[in-house]
């Protein structure tokens, strides 16, 4: 092996560790029984996971971030995959400007984004409330999906519909028994990415929250200003355990990697 | 009486605007089809999106003085550019932004190089762990750094045991954290691009290299480099354009000490209630970050490599 082989993998091993650091300490810093996290962990308990539990801010966020992060991916796989059918089968004049239309949220600042949606939602009384929040995570959402399920409609042939119609299926029931499952991984794959920028997402909710409606990672992102307790460590780790689980299912389906060089 | 006779040619013409009219229906039908699954989606992105993001541009155009006094005028941005704490506000964002880029490929450089040598299983494995932190909220990656960079944490406390220095400089709260987390954040971007780009690169090349009599790191600088330019401007423009408007991180890792623009936008909006102004320093982040992707783009597409970029 030479020495410049070694070299650049000495390199890849410390970035990869750079990358994977920040992941790699929480876990063990909430097991502390110490006052205060630190890494690594002073002693063992599992006092901050029980403490978690007896409070009740913490709950209610993990399952408000449950619920919008399902309906805002519910909602962006039912308008994205009916919109990329639509757009990968038609001829549509323009169609490569409608396809960067759609997509545009993703180049657009997350913060820009939550500047206009508070101030375009406040005169219409949407600004904190749950119909807002939800709106601006489909907004976050949607192109994702749109990208993935024109990915996955890319080399569709449309004789097999045709045949299918010959055949005497109805409209319906072709789009059920051909194209659904042709596409169904992209799909899957559409929402369950949803699903997770969602959860993650902080820059945009925090233009949408009022004080009743928080989610996981912003309760996470305010207890870091205010104090720094181990409870976030514990917190933190229930979300990497939570997006670990995610993100293997996006890989056994469709690779994630390959999700990722799609979308940007 | 007359037999009657059938004609054809009538029929032939009948026959004929029959199917034109059948097909001018399906052709309906089509576009109804058509217009009916994109309508939501289109209606949605215009309600949601477009709208809101124009709204704010008029708004940014609106100067307001007390509390009723409302008039056009380009003044929101005349304060911004004359007020030197906007300015240094802009410039600390910028230089952070470019600290971002350098650190982040030249840590992602070497990873993307593996990837694109190593066998397809490795290669999976490594994408595997270089995008799945993309999927886990930043928050949650920003509090590891938390534990890492605190006052007397792991980095203070190993600089120290490694006697490398007695007074560790001051990491979190600062703008060397801030680089910190936005290279973490944003590092599998330009992984991800360079690597792409180094998967294209035809590896007879680099056997024509070493016929050629290039050693391995002559090869490197005169092929393997250059031809993975445009995945590097790809990696900086997305790593750039990101850092210059992330806000959680800077609010988290550096705090007051280093009030990037993203930060003191959200100030205005948020503590201050200052939205027309608070819109007009959205589109300056926007224009200054176009502006500058634009020029570095440029530059490296009119360089001595502008061959590899057609």
């Amino acid at each position: 092996m030479s020495i410049l082989r070694r070299l650049r993998l000495l390199l890849a091993i410390i970035s990869l560790i750079y990358i994977l650091i920040p992941l790699v300490v929480t876990i063990p810093a909430s097991l502390t029984s110490a006052n205060y996290p630190s890494f690594p962990p002073k002693g063992f308990s599992l006092q901050w996971y029980t403490k978690l539990l007896e409070r009740p801010e913490f709950v209610e966020a993990f399952w408000n971030s449950v619920k919008f992060a399902f309906l805002a991916s519910l909602f962006s796989v039912l308008l994205g995959t009916l919109g990329a059918l639509a757009i990968a089968k038609y001829d549509i004049p323009g169609k490569s400007y409608l396809v960067s239309l759609l997509t545009a949220p993703l180049t657009v600042p997350q913060l820009v984004l939550g500047i206009a949606l508070l101030i375009y939602f406040t005169p219409m009384l949407l600004a904190g409330t749950p119909t807002g929040f939800l709106i601006a995570h489909i907004i976050i959402c949607v192109p994702y999906v749109v990208r993935f399920v024109l990915t996955g409609l890319s080399g569709f042939d449309y004789n097999l519909e045709r045949a299918a119609a010959i055949l005497g299926a109805s409209p319906v029931l072709v789009f059920w028994k051909v194209t659904f499952p042709l596409i169904r991984p992209a799909v899957l794959s559409g929402a369950l990415f949803s699903f997770l920028t969602s959860f993650d997402n902080v820059t945009v909710s925090l233009f949408m929250v009022s004080p009743e409606m928080r989610t996981l990672p912003l309760e996470i992102f305010s207890t870091m200003q205010d104090a720094y307790s181990p409870i976030v460590a514990s917190v933190s780790s229930v979300v990497i355990l939570i997006s670990v689980v995610l993100i293997l299912i996006l890989e056994k389906i469709h690779g994630v990697g390959k999700l990722l060089g799609s979308a940007h | 009486m007359e037999p009657v006779r059938y004609d054809d040619r009538q029929k032939i013409v009948r026959l004929s605007t029959e199917i034109v009219t059948a097909r001018r229906k399906r052709n309906w039908r089509k576009y109804i089809y058509c217009g009916l699954l994109l309508f939501p989606l289109v209606a949605f992105i215009f309600g949601f999106f477009v709208i809101p993001m124009l709204y704010i541009l008029y708004l940014s155009f609106i100067e307001t003085k007390g509390e009723t006094n409302a008039f056009y005028s380009i003044g929101n941005y005349v304060h911004f550019f004359t007020d030197s704490y906007y300015l240094h506000s802009l410039w600390l964002t910028i230089k952070i932004s470019l600290y971002t880029v350098v650190v982040s490929l030249l840590l992602g450089y070497p990873v993307a190089l593996t990837m694109a040598k190593c066998s397809p299983r490795v290669r999976g494995l490594l994408t595997l762990l270089v995008a799945s932190p993309l999927l886990i909220s930043i928050v949650v990656r920003n509090f590891g750094w938390y534990l890492l960079l605190l006052p007397n944490g792991t980095v203070h406390q190993l600089l120290i045991s490694l006697g490398i220095t007695t007074s560790p400089p001051k990491l979190l709260f600062s703008e060397i954290g801030v680089v910190i987390g936005l290279s973490n954040a944003y590092l599998p971007f330009m992984i991800l691009s360079v690597a792409t780009s180094l998967y294209n690169i035809d590896p007879s090349l680099e056997k024509a290299a070493a016929i050629l009599g290039a050693g391995p790191f002559r090869s490197f600088l005169s092929v393997t480099l250059p031809l993975s330019l445009p995945g590097i401007v790809s990696g900086v423009v997305l790593v750039f354009s990101m850092s210059m408007s992330a806000y959680v991180t800077p609010a988290l890792m550096g705090g007051a000490n280093v009030p990037m623009l993203p930060v003191v936008a959200y100030d205005q909006i948020i503590n201050l209630l200052r939205w027309t102004y608070g819109s007009a320093i959205s589109y300056v982040l926007l224009g200054i970050t176009l502006i500058m992707v634009t020029i570095f783009t440029r530059m490296m597409e009119k360089g001595r490599y502008r061959e590899v970029f057609r």
